[in-house]
């Protein structure tokens, strides 16, 4: 096995892990790292597929750079909305417990 | 296909100018040039149907100068053309309803929906699998913005949709790492020629498909969508079930219809065709059962997304062009009426102060023209003559009769139709009763009442306009 | 598109109601004159359109008007002598039943959204009988069902939404069968218009499964608004509908649509010979024989009045069923005069039972004793549309059965005579008892339950009283004057001599 090959595995299996820990965990939070974690598998087999020819390809970077923005941004994002809920449920629970 | 840009790229401009300097305005201004924008964008799409019409092929257009391979490349089909006139004729009747109606909208609303509108636009002139993917990303997170704007406590299903929304983006980024791995091109059209059917293509559709599926809602991946579309503002709903889910099935279609080797679309074709029954019948099923009106709404989406998977399996299937006419005719009837359902139904539970929809008991007394129009949508999503959901029936079941062999897909439609007649009659029949009246707060005006019916109107007067739809779609299919 | 007088007045006839009923939703409750005025100029404009198509089409002129639709069927309107016999009687009725609904609703509530849709529904029957192909009539006939159902959920009480819901099961079910025996045929056939001898004769070859398949949906489809057994379930149920609805609607408008429909497919889709070729006329005549016995004993068994006279209904409209599954022209006479006879006679009865219910409290049989003393005209009414029913000559019914025995025996079906005289058998057995109770017997003890304009000059409100003594002698006269070339009988005449082609 390459390290190509290696690299393409691990990128694959760090996708499937991520995967079970996103359809089994309810935390919100652990879930938006599970999503993070499935993006980085898809990177990394991104990056190892650029890799096979001896130029680097400049077109998965590109992408691979475009895919880690978008994912930034949307991680911010949803850490935000889900303080913002939390916040909420935990001013409704307060409510709640009072007479 | 200069009009086809200007139609992009005046909302996308519109809202970041809004964005940016949306504070020194008031929000009627604010409304107002979103909507004028809106108009710019629909006149646009209008000219740029007629050139593409004229022109009688797609036209395609490299952005930046760069060469093919390198270039942000951007397709203008008739289909495209159309869809881009489809997406700005909602988002004016969206737009004119946030505008003018009492229940008022949040100013956010304005710079997200221009947004919403030009990735839209985008994702339909997209001809590159990782342009797609930037449009796909740019509309979920857009769409995740505007439910969020119904407050606090949407907070929790907008998380949920976003983190859905990623992860199904993510199985569509690996599938296009993994075709442009195994052929080294992104572009559809020099990609479409060299696809095989083999492991690792296979494999990397798969993977599309699925997070395609997820981000459409379709059967069995639609659990996600009742919550989100339903704690959405009224007008947010709309604009969710109308247009956004249509947007992954556009990309699907490309994916399946152009990319894939045809081989394997056969292969697939049936089990996305069953898919799109199950998903007829389960989602009615479920939307005849919901206690909440907005609920049942979106359940319907569900409901109606299955005839178009349906048509979508039956054209990979068979490579019909009735097909392919069917499903475009379903997407923009199903958008419309579900437009007018959703305002409908927003509009209702504002006046009578109720989300159940037991809450509508005698609602054709208290709130007349938003019932009125809550029947006529419902009239097309049944699919009664002559509404635009008619005419997609029958353009879908002319192939499904013509062959024996076919009769068993023409009983998903007569059960489709039979269960969609069961979840708006449950609302209609109860609109009726006199007894026990749910008495409407007559503080809010009913100029909303008005905006929502202007949609259903639309959907049925499609019938009259039905030939020119079916030939445009019939000429510049691919 | 040349755009003459002949191409204009199918459109015409539709939106003489049409337009007065969309000005009705607009017009406020209380404005009760103005309605009053809408409804009546849209009725007599109808009547004047009505009648001058009639002359027209006498005179050998072609009406059409025809607007692109679907691919290969466009939407039609087509004033054809057939549709001409349908619009009439439904023209007619309109007038009487709505100076009959003006006073039956005196004061009470929306009574906008009532006419409005009253007049909806009259639209969509003239343009059901218009429809000039398959395609255009499923349009009206679906209209047909969402303009009645506010009628029938029209009180708004827990059983009529029931019932709306029962009626609403039915009729789109039943329009969703018909949808899919259309496009079936559609897929064989195309859709051309409808035409004297139909467009499928040359087609058999090949088809004959698919066409039978086909001609079978249809029927049921269509079997669900004629009430053909077992698909008439509905009908006693809308009987919770007020008076002047149960009058028109349910006895003309919308099981005739049924029927109508059948004429069509049998006369001008499929054809005699091709109906005959794939032998389909035997199990709808079996079907027609089936319902008329079988709702004649349901009626026997009802204690309701109105529910007595909808399963007469069932069974009556059936007769025009059987005379057109005998293919031949003399019972084809027969069950096209019974599409207008049934109507002028079934329109009396339901007037009457709602002037009882309206002025008396009566709504059960054994409440009718004595009736004929408080209510004379009423009850000689009545006794009309029971006689013309149980087929005493000269009333209407006479004629229709006289044709429909003639034109069984003319095709060797004998057995279609024990049909009828065992129907008539027992329609005088569910029809007399009423008949003797309200002449013969002495006025309850005990009063009435209500007893509305007592002591006053008439027995009740003008405007309840009118209508029926005007459709009782209506039904009377077309019975006499059935020889003369302008009664129904001889324009249903005129009709088959040109479906026949003799």
């Amino acid at each position: 096995m390459s390290a190509i090959e290696l690299y393409l595995t691990l990128g694959v299996a760090v996708f499937l892990l991520s995967l079970h820990g996103l359809m089994t965990l309810h935390d919100p939070i652990r879930r938006l790292i599970a999503v993070n974690l499935m993006g980085a598998g898809t990177f990394l087999v991104m990056v190892s597929l650029a890799k096979r020819s001896a130029v680097p390809d400049p077109v998965l970077h590109a992408l691979v750079v475009t895919g880690l923005v978008v994912a930034i941004s949307a991680t911010a994002f949803a850490l935000r909305l889900i303080i913002a809920a939390s916040k909420h449920d935990e001013e409704n629970s307060e409510d709640s417990e009072q007479p | 296909m200069n009009f086809a840009l200007i139609s992009l790229a005046v909302p996308l401009f519109a809202g970041l100018l809004l964005l940016l300097c949306g504070h020194a305005l008031k929000t009627r201004t604010t409304g107002f040039l979103a909507i004028a924008s809106t108009v710019v964008s629909l006149a646009a799409a209008w000219f740029a149907l007629q050139t593409v019409a004229n022109a009688g092929a797609s036209i395609m257009l490299d952005l930046g100068g760069w060469e093919t391979g390198l270039a942000i490349r951007l397709r203008l089909s008739s289909l495209s053309a159309l869809l881009l006139l489809f997406t700005a004729l909602m988002h004016l009747l969206i737009g004119l309803y946030a505008g003018f109606s009492r229940q008022g909208i949040a100013r956010d609303f304005w710079h997200l929906s221009c947004f919403l509108h030009g990735s839209l636009a985008a994702l339909w002139l997209s001809a590159d699998l990782f342009n797609l993917y930037i449009t796909l990303e740019l509309l979920g997170l857009t769409a995740v913005a505007m439910v969020a704007l119904s407050g606090k406590k949407a907070y929790r299903p907008a998380a949920n949709y976003l983190i859905l929304s990623l992860a199904a983006s993510l199985f569509y980024l690996l599938g296009v790492a993994l075709l442009y791995g195994r052929y080294g091109e992104l572009d559809v059209l020099l990609l479409a020629p060299r696809t095989e059917a083999d492991v690792i293509t296979r494999l990397a559709l798969l993977l599309m498909t699925t997070g395609l599926m997820l981000k459409a809602a379709l059967w069995p991946l639609h659990l996600w969508l009742p919550a989100a579309h339903a704690s959405a503002p009224t007008a947010v709903s709309a604009l969710l079930s109308g247009l956004v889910v249509k947007g992954p099935l556009f990309i699907l279609w490309v994916l399946w219809s152009e990319v894939a080797p045809p081989a394997l679309a056969q292969q697939i074709g049936p089990v996305l065709g069953i898919a799109g029954m199950i998903a007829l019948t389960a989602g009615g099923l479920s939307a005849m059962r919901s206690p909440y009106i907005k609920t049942l709404v979106a359940y319907s989406t569900v409901a109606q997304l299955g005839y178009a998977l349906m048509a979508l399996g039956l054209l990979l299937t068979w490579q019909l062009p009735q097909m392919h006419i069917a499903l475009w005719l379903f997407v923009i009837a199903h958008g419309l009426a579900k437009a007018s359902l959703f305002l409908a139904a927003g509009e209702m539970q504002s006046t009578l102060g109720t989300r159940r929809v037991d809450g509508l008991r005698g609602a054709t007394q208290t709130v007349p023209v938003a019932m009125f129009a809550f029947a006529v949508a419902g009239g097309s999503l049944i699919g009664l003559p002559p509404s635009g959901g008619f005419l997609a029936k029958w353009v879908l079941l002319e192939p499904l009769l013509s062959e024996p062999g076919n009769w068993p897909w023409a009983i998903g439609v007569l059960l489709g139709t039979l269960v969609s007649a069961a979840y708006i009659f449950r609302v209609v029949a109860l609109a009726f009763d006199r007894a026990r009246i749910n008495p409407p707060d007559t503080r809010t005006g009913r100029a909303g009442h008005w905006l929502a019916l202007l949609p259903a109107l639309m959907v049925w007067g499609m019938a009259l306009s039905g030939e020119w739809l079916i030939q445009l779609l019939a000429g510049g299919g691919v | 598109m040349t755009l003459s007088w002949t191409t204009v007045l199918p459109v015409l006839i539709i939106l003489s109601s049409l337009i007065p009923g969309l000005l009705i939703f607009a017009t406020p409750e209380t404005a009760a004159r103005r309605r009053t005025i809408l409804n009546l100029s849209g009725i007599f404009l109808k009547l004047i359109l009505v009648g001058l198509m009639l002359a027209g089409v006498s005179q050998g002129l072609q009406f059409r008007f025809a607007i692109a639709f679907l691919p290969g069927a466009e939407l039609v309107l087509q004033g054809d002598a057939l549709a001409l016999q349908f619009i009439t009687l439904s023209s007619v009725l309109w007038l009487m039943t709505t100076v009959y609904a003006i006073g039956y609703l005196e004061n009470s509530p929306l009574r906008s959204r009532f006419f409005g849709y009253f007049s909806l529904c009259v639209s969509a029957t003239v343009g059901l009988a218009l429809a000039g192909n398959m395609i255009t009539f499923l349009l009206f006939y679906e209209l047909l069902t969402l303009a009645t159902f506010p009628l029938v959920v029209h009180r708004g009480t827990p059983e009529a939404l029931r019932a709306g819901r029962i009626y609403l099961a039915y009729t789109l079910g039943g329009g969703t069968v018909l949808l899919m025996g259309i496009a079936l045929l559609h897929s064989i056939a195309g859709t051309p218009d409808f035409v004297p001898g139909g467009y499928v004769t040359s087609l058999i070859e090949g088809n004959s499964l698919s066409l039978r398949i086909a001609f079978g949906l249809m029927i049921v489809g269509l079997g669900v608004k004629a009430a053909l057994v077992p698909l008439h379930g509905w009908l006693p149920q809308a009987m919770v509908a007020p008076a002047p609805v149960s009058a028109l609607l349910h006895a003309v408008a919308v099981v005739k649509a049924g029927a109508f429909g059948i004429i069509r497919v049998v006369y001008d889709v499929y054809g005699i010979e091709a109906t005959t070729l794939l032998s389909l006329t035997r199990p709808l005549m079996w079907l027609a024989a089936v319902t008329i016995i079988f709702a004649s004993i349901r009626a026997l068994q009802q204690q309701d009045i109105k529910k007595r006279l909808a399963y007469s209904t069932v069974s009556q409209v059936s007769y025009i069923t059987l005379g057109v599954s005998l293919v031949g022209p003399v019972a084809a006479v027969g069950a096209i005069v019974h599409l207008v006879h049934q109507g002028l006679m079934k329109v009396t009865l339901f007037f009457c039972a709602g002037n009882f219910a309206e002025t008396l409290g009566i709504h059960k049989i054994q409440e009718m004793d004595g009736l004929g003393q408080r209510m004379p005209w009423s009850m000689a009414a009545f006794t009309v549309g029971a006689l013309g029913m149980i087929g005493v000559p000269p009333i209407a019914g006479f004629i229709s059965k006289w044709y429909l025995a003639t034109g069984a025996l003319e095709v060797n079906q004998d057995w279609v005579l024990l049909v009828l005289a065992g129907s008539a058998l027992l329609n005088a057995a569910y029809f007399l008892p009423l008949i003797y109770r309200g002449w013969f017997r002495a006025t309850p003890a005990g009063g009435w339950h209500e007893n509305n304009f007592a002591g006053q000059r008439l027995e009740t409100h003008w405007m309840l009283l009118l209508p029926p003594l005007v459709t009782a002698l209506l039904s009377i006269l077309v019975g006499i004057f059935a020889g003369s070339i302008f009664s129904p009988l001889g324009w249903s005449q005129f009709i088959v001599n040109r479906e026949f082609g003799l």
